[in-house]
């Protein structure tokens, strides 16, 4: 469905979050048909992309009617006004079902919002349903669990990533311009890999993680998804923000994210942090080349780049896995103690880890912990942004279990849950079998407004927000 | 880790509903940790802090 002549160009499902939300506030586009649009591309694509656990449709159509009278009366609840918004069902959507894409938690219905599906109503986007995730944001995909795994757009075939799957597919469909996930060893980056869109896990403590069923305590982290880096902007700036009852929760100020956007990378030092593809776990020769061509593009645009040594990826992910599976354990032992068999195959021998690991351990891990932040911090002082790999290899078939195993640990994203550093990936080109090949930036700590600089720089010289998976 | 060990310590831990119906999963559960915390280097000087550090301060 296109928009009306004279109004807004292209299909009303590919819109971005920002030119949607100035269309509706021109009344230059109708809520109403926004919404009906993105459910029709729903009712198409979704039994072949599983990304929804409950789509809330009635629901979705009746408060993009309100926002279509609000709106005619001029009255705009936000900057989101009448926008669809995809929620990963690990978030508390009041009314609906937080199931965490288990058995164990099939009838757990949340009786109200997270601050951050909050905050996102307040500024007056739509909910549309609870999205597909790996159990617990663990255990997947698995084939074992009362919901499907979601599926890849640009190849049903293939692994979306995870565990914030429905959330990475749904958006690089156009079933909706945004969602929510969440990233505890690289949730939130993972999907937005293999799904070629923008994933951002923001600085530890910006986001309230009120709401949000926890995986590990200190490694959670709640990221906006979308296909632009300037919706991803605009949606940060509306869920960030101190709160008393998250007791991770920074009292840093609001950022006004898109204020400096689109300033290039003209000057920025950037630091290549080739070791961590090239030979802690060497990458496909594909995903390589791409990150060169991210740097030299940038070195082209102005920027100053150069190579940045960081502990070892090894050594990053044992840290990373050692607080994660202590934490979970914590959270699931009653229930692994008393039903293991409600739990998938996957996610309870991933939980179950944390049985055998001991006080020692965790506390060993987090000493280490501390030495890493001040590697990465060190870093930070000598270049303004980090440049590295996201995921090692292109998107895996879902269907090959070994390979899944493979690909799981090959990645660079974990070293920054550990650090608590904001960092984003984003598309950085296509396979020679048309998959999503990505990059990852990592900023300072609370200035994620230059990497969305920097992120927007590559974006508008390669023109990846204009890529869609070829799906219909 | 052998076998013996892992269900002594699945026991302790009061896995044992899970060591009868899926012992295959509480023996991979385990033989993850062992290779994991072998990749841990330690710190060596015995004032290192474990994050985030024990004082107050700026958060982060």
């Amino acid at each position: 469905m296109n928009a009306g002549a004279g109004q807004v160009e292209g299909p009303l499902h590919f819109l971005s979050v920002t030119t949607a939300a100035q269309a509706i506030a021109a009344r230059a586009l109708s809520p109403l048909e926004l919404m009906k649009a993105h459910l029709d591309r729903i009712a198409k694509l979704d039994p072949k992309l599983n990304a929804f656990i409950r789509l809330d449709a009635e629901a979705a159509l009746q408060a993009a009617g309100v926002a279509e009278a609000e709106a005619a009366a001029g009255r705009l609840r936000g900057p989101l006004h009448g926008v669809p918004v995809g929620i990963k069902d690990i978030i508390d959507v009041a009314g609906l079902g937080t199931t965490c894409h288990s058995k164990v938690l099939a009838d757990n219905v949340a009786t109200s919002d997270a601050v951050c599906v909050a905050k996102l109503r307040e500024a007056g986007a739509i909910v549309v349903g609870k999205l597909s995730t790996h159990e617990f944001a663990i255990g997947g995909p698995s084939f074992d669990l009362p919901w499907p795994p979601a599926r890849n757009p640009w190849n049903p075939d293939h692994h979306p990533g995870g565990s914030s799957s429905g959330s990475g597919s749904g958006v690089a469909a156009g079933l909706f311009p945004m969602a929510l996930g969440t990233d505890t060893g690289g949730s939130v980056r993972n999907p937005a890999s293999c799904c070629g869109i923008v994933g951002l896990k923001p600085t530890y403590g910006l986001v309230s993680r009120r709401g949000v069923f926890p995986l590990s305590f200190t490694l959670d982290h709640i990221g906006p998804m979308t296909r632009t880096v300037e919706d991803n902007a605009l949606m940060l700036e509306t869920i960030a923000g101190h709160d008393p009852y998250d007791p991770g929760s920074a009292a840093a100020p609001n950022g006004h994210y898109r204020a400096a956007v689109d300033r290039g990378a003209r000057g920025l030092r950037l630091g290549f942090v080739r070791h961590f593809h090239e030979t802690d776990m060497p990458a496909e020769p594909e995903v390589a080349a791409a990150l060169e061509n991210v740097a030299r593009t940038l070195q082209t645009m102005g920027a100053d780049v150069r190579d940045i040594r960081l502990p070892s990826l090894g050594e990053f992910s044992a840290v990373n896995r050692i607080i994660l599976q202590s934490e979970a354990w914590s959270v699931h032992a009653r229930w692994l103690r008393e039903r293991p068999g409600d739990y998938g195959q996957l996610a309870r021998r991933r939980l179950m880890a944390g049985a055998f690991l001991s006080a020692g351990d965790y506390v060993a891990a987090n000493r280490r912990r501390g030495e890493m932040v001040a590697d990465v911090n060190a870093a930070l002082a000598e270049v303004d942004v980090l440049l590295c790999a996201s995921s090692m290899d292109p998107p895996c078939r879902i269907d090959r279990p070994a390979d899944i195993d493979r690909t799981y640990t090959r990645q660079a994203r974990s070293p920054f849950n550990v650090t608590g550093h904001p960092a984003l990936a984003m598309m950085a080109g296509l396979s020679s079998t048309g998959l999503p090949l990505s990059v990852q930036f990592v900023g300072r700590y609370f200035d994620e407004a230059m990497l969305f600089r920097v992120a927007r720089a590559w974006e508008k010289a390669s023109g990846m927000d204009k890529k869609h998976p070829p799906i219909s | 880790m052998d076998d013996e060990i892992v269900e002594l310590l699945a026991r302790r831990a009061g896995l044992d509903k899970a060591l009868a119906e899926f012992r295959d999963d509480v023996l991979a559960a385990a033989r993850q940790t062992a290779t994991v915390t072998q990749k841990l280097n330690a710190p060596t000087d015995p004032r290192v802090e474990p994050w985030p550090a024990m004082r107050p301060g700026d958060g982060l």
